[in-house]
């Protein structure tokens, strides 16, 4: 047993950071029947994000909140309740915070700033208190250090708001100034720096050379650096580190670009939450779904019946979530099923017992009849709330898996999928790919997109055989294949600088998907498992693997070491360190998406005893990448 | 980990002051720190304070109290710290009184909220700190409710264990008649009072129930004495013929607890019922509405096509009148 596994997640520890916040910076008591006290929460959009995964209303309800409330919308003066800000300490924020003051809205205030506040804003907000004879309301002010957005136990992203700011157009754009590129890369840092205060521990930085990676590492170093030093206001003495939560051994941090592995954010996936992300609208553990679209047109004259958007929240609390977020989709589909058929059993059992009840009248017999099923109809009725949520979970789920499976339909992603896993571990094709993108049904022409430029990042071809399949694409315009054209020639370029191996799968699917959907015969579950069973291993995966374990690599070999807590900064990229690493965090600048994630999780499995992080500066699925990669061509591009 | 700056804060409060004397801008501070500022105390928040004191006032009444009346308290001796049936039952009155009062004063003050609220802000604010105060109550309630259920076991345990068998078939008698009561009970409660009220009714119409019964004279004392003493290991062994009515007793609290979940149920669903009910009313008008403007629609599209007609019919009179006109 390692004490890695007992070690608190980071979300956990961002939760437990928000909760001690929200109890006015004090640590909540255990005792439940404590005396309630309200309050109220103001927030700004970051604040927002970075809270709405973790805690939900009733959850903030539970604690004494009774409003949460945007920083910049208008609110009414309620005297005689203490307010709880939870801001980024911007200068439009710390406006707005002085106005409040001004106004005179709350009791009293406890600011809370997501990252670290200057001393000018605070002089700022301190003439502002002074100017409302405030002072004395103002009751506390804490930097937070939780300017990062935990979505799972071990997958993290840097911001949603702004995120075109960070994104990867803006680090790879060919027109950027350094100033702006220094920017970028001040905000990356920043949020790291708080990812490992709250994380509190101060990793051992590995970073490829000559790209955004290295960049961030080499500020990140010299930030971490420069707080260990100052041992008066050092974050990272006290109470994490006693706590002794990385049993003597520190965290190994992988900074990697985007660039290492274009592929991947193009790849059709079939793992559950990998799928949600890449066909249905999804942000930060929401799903955004149109329900109720008639198939059938309207007749004329009738208003067109409501299309209403859904939003389900997929959270930690939902076990079947858990259990098969990482899992193909037909295991999933076959899960639902499951999951139907026993819940349908209990409400069946409870039926029963009401039968029971309502037939048992006023005879003797009745008495000891009774007593036996008195003991069932308790059990029965104290699971009733459960089994209400557990109907609306599988509810859920099968909306969510229904909306999907739609879309894997119509677009044929399954074909996509088989045909891609094909190419990237190079086996042999039995079907060549015009056959694909020449068929009028199967997917969009982004998707046919996706798969060309998968085939020339691992096939390496040379792109103007491409050109002459122009034709052969569905629905292609003048601009589309220009803007095709550019893009095979900067991915092969790209590519060809740093050839990215896609390891072996060494299995043959062979049409699993269509069969399944048609037959759906418990037989064909069994090539399922076989494909699952084998792992590839996507290059950023790789690279940690021979990071982590000390492998050597021509790819890993050459890349840097940061050790901030040594005294002399070193140039050396040899490590001191030889032992393999148990826990590691990985961080992708310009952008992540849940294959990567799904790839590394599956890794750790695989592995007894490491932890593994996830983090990206922001998620993306493929739609938002090509258009990203898109922006970045036409910047620089002539419109024939 | 969060750093704290609130001390830096107050320094640069003290900066900014220094730094405006030194300007010139002198803000009157002395003087309003004397004049406290007035800021209109609306009545709600010291209301709903004073509420919470209360509850919090009966907690520690309840939790003080807990272990001498919960001790089973052996009957053999007589320890001073034991209370009397009597102080118990005080005790409970004086917590049901208390209970009930505190659910009127948030009652109270819900509806005072609903009328002088000026923001929908505040509105949901005060819904909300009102919620927060019922939890609150619900769970002292729940701490009464528990110690009363093992009051009542207790005593439940005491009079079976006290009779002899030829007066099974009456104690089953006895229970049987407490259950429909019960119902009864709940019944008429669950239409009118509030979740505690009616848990306080069931409570107190079983210890009722049981209160009928004579009190343990002293011979039977000693009878059960001498029964632990020799034959109970510590533990407490029925005779073979006790099993059933250990279970029916058993049974009749769980029943309890059950009809208490009940009651529960059909309140909420009542307030469920009635915004149903409006909901239907409006439907109903609306459909009502929807037939007029239709029949309306119809009428409209029989004039008009009239009109048409007439119209066709002019202009093909017209043409006539023209051509005979103009032969």
């Amino acid at each position: 047993p390692t004490t890695s596994k007992m070690a608190a997640s980071v979300r956990e520890k961002q939760t437990v950071a928000l909760k001690r916040m929200l109890n006015f910076n004090a640590p909540p008591l255990k005792n439940t029947a404590a005396e309630p006290v309200w309050k109220v929460l103001i927030y700004d959009r970051f604040g927002q994000d970075i809270i709405s995964p973790l805690l939900s209303v009733k959850e903030l309800r539970d604690m004494g909140i009774t409003l949460h409330l945007l920083l910049h919308s208008d609110r009414d003066p309620i005297p005689d309740v203490p307010a709880i800000y939870f801001v980024m300490p911007t200068e439009e924020n710390i406006d707005r915070i002085c106005q409040d003051l001004r106004n005179q809205l709350y009791e009293s205030y406890y600011l809370n700033f997501i990252s670290a506040i200057s001393r000018s804003k605070l002089e700022d907000i301190a003439s502002a208190a002074l100017a409302a004879n405030a002072v004395s309301q103002v009751t506390k002010v804490f930097d937070q250090y939780l300017n990062f957005i935990t979505l799972e136990d071990d997958m993290f992203i840097l911001c949603h708001q702004n995120k075109e700011l960070i994104s990867y157009h803006a680090i790879n754009r060919p027109d950027i100034q350094d100033t702006d590129m220094d920017a970028i890369m001040d905000t990356i840092v920043d949020s790291l720096f708080c990812f490992f205060v709250t994380l509190g521990a101060v990793p051992i930085i590995r970073c490829p050379r000559g790209n955004a990676a290295e960049m961030v590492a080499v500020k990140l170093d010299k930030k971490l650096r420069e707080n260990l030093r100052d041992a008066r206001n050092s974050l990272f003495t006290g109470d994490s580190m006693a706590a002794g939560q990385f049993s003597f051994q520190r965290p190994l941090f992988v900074l990697a670009d985007r660039n290492v592995d274009m592929a991947t954010p193009l790849h059709h996936t079939w793992t559950y939450q990998a799928l949600i992300h890449d066909v249905l609208d999804f942000h930060l553990n929401r799903v955004m779904m149109e329900e109720g679209a008639g198939a059938e047109p309207s007749p004329a004259g009738a208003r067109p019946k409501k299309k209403s958007r859904k939003t389900y929240d997929l959270t930690a609390a939902d076990k079947f979530w858990q259990k098969h977020k990482g899992s193909p989709f037909p295991e999933v589909a076959e899960s639902v099923q499951e999951e139907l058929d026993t819940y349908r059993a209990q409400e069946d059992e409870v039926k029963r017992l009401k039968s029971i009840m309502g037939l048992e009248g006023e005879d003797e017999g009745a008495i000891s009849m009774l007593s036996d099923n008195t003991a069932k109809l308790t059990s029965a009725v104290s699971s009733l709330p459960e089994l209400l949520e557990k109907k609306r979970l599988i509810d859920l789920h099968t909306n969510v898996a229904t909306a999907v499976l739609d879309h894997i339909k119509s677009r044929k992603l399954d074909v996509y999928f088989e045909y891609e896993e094909k190419l990237m571990s190079k086996s042999t094709l039995d079907k060549s790919l015009l056959d694909i993108i020449s068929d009028p049904d199967a997917g969009t022409p982004e998707d046919k997109m996706r798969l060309f430029l998968i085939y020339y990042i691992t096939t390496q071809q040379a792109p103007t055989e491409v050109r002459a399949h122009e034709t052969e694409l569905n629905g292609t315009d003048k601009v589309h294949r220009l803007v095709f054209n550019q893009q095979i020639d900067k991915a092969f370029t790209k590519m060809a600088s740093t050839p990215a191996n896609y390891g072996n799968s060494g299995v043959k699917p062979m049409g699993l998907f269509s069969r399944v959907m048609n037959t759906g015969s418990q037989f064909v579950m069994e090539g399922v498992k076989n494909l699952v069973l084998k792992q590839h291993n996507l290059p950023v995966t790789r690279i940690l693997d021979n990071l982590m374990e000390m492998k050597s690599h021509p790819e890993t070999d050459d890349y840097r070491y940061f050790d901030p807590k040594m005294l002399r900064g070193s140039e050396s990229s040899i490590p001191r360190n030889k032992n393999p690493f148990q826990e590691a965090i990985v961080f992708v600048v310009g952008g992540g998406n849940y294959i990567e994630y799904q790839n590394l999780v599956d890794y750790t499995k695989s592995k007894q005893g490491k932890k593994v992080v996830y983090g990206c500066s922001e998620l993306f699925n493929s739609a938002q990448f090509i258009k990203q990669v898109r922006a970045a061509d036409c910047s620089d591009m002539m419109l024939l | 980990m969060a750093v704290d700056r609130t001390l830096l804060f107050k320094a640069s409060v003290k900066t900014v002051k220094t730094r405006n004397k030194a300007i010139g801008i002198g803000f009157d501070s002395t003087k309003d720190e004397i004049f406290k500022r007035t800021r209109p105390k609306s009545g709600f928040s010291p209301k709903a304070k004073e509420v919470i004191t209360n509850i919090t006032k009966l907690k520690d009444f309840l939790l003080q109290h807990r272990k001498d009346y919960v001790s089973a308290g052996s009957l053999i001796s007589s320890d001073l710290t034991r209370m009397t049936d009597s102080e118990r039952d005080q005790i409970d009155q004086d917590a049901q009184i208390f209970m009930r009062t505190c659910s009127e004063a948030i009652k109270q003050l819900r509806n005072e909220a609903e009328k002088k609220v000026t923001s929908s802000q505040i509105k949901e604010h005060r819904g909300a700190v009102l919620d927060l105060i019922e939890m609150y109550l619900k769970g002292v309630c729940k701490l009464y409710s528990e110690q009363r259920a093992i009051r009542v076991k207790r005593m439940v345990d005491k009079k079976r264990l006290s009779r002899l068998a030829p007066e099974h078939h009456s104690q089953v008698e006895k229970t049987r008649a407490i259950e429909p009561t019960e119902e009864k009970a709940v019944k008429e409660e669950s239409s009118e009072k509030s979740t505690s009220e009616v848990l306080d009714n069931t409570v107190e119409h079983l210890w009722e129930e049981g209160r009928v019964e004579d009190e343990l004279s002293p011979e039977e004392i000693q009878m059960v004495c001498y029964l632990r003493q020799h034959c109970c290991h510590g533990t407490f062994h029925p005779f073979p013929f006790f099993l059933p009515v250990r279970q029916i007793e058993g049974k009749v609290v769980e029943i309890s607890r059950l009809q208490e979940i009940f009651a529960e149920k059909v309140l909420q669903q009542e307030t469920e019922i009635d915004s149903i009910h409006q909901l239907v009313v409006g439907a109903t008008e609306n459909v009502k509405e929807g037939n007029e403007d239709i029949r309306e629609a119809i009428k409209n599209n029989a004039g008009f096509r009239v009109w048409i007609l007439f119209f066709l019919v002019m202009c093909s009179f017209s043409l006539l009148f023209l051509d005979w006109y103009d032969s």
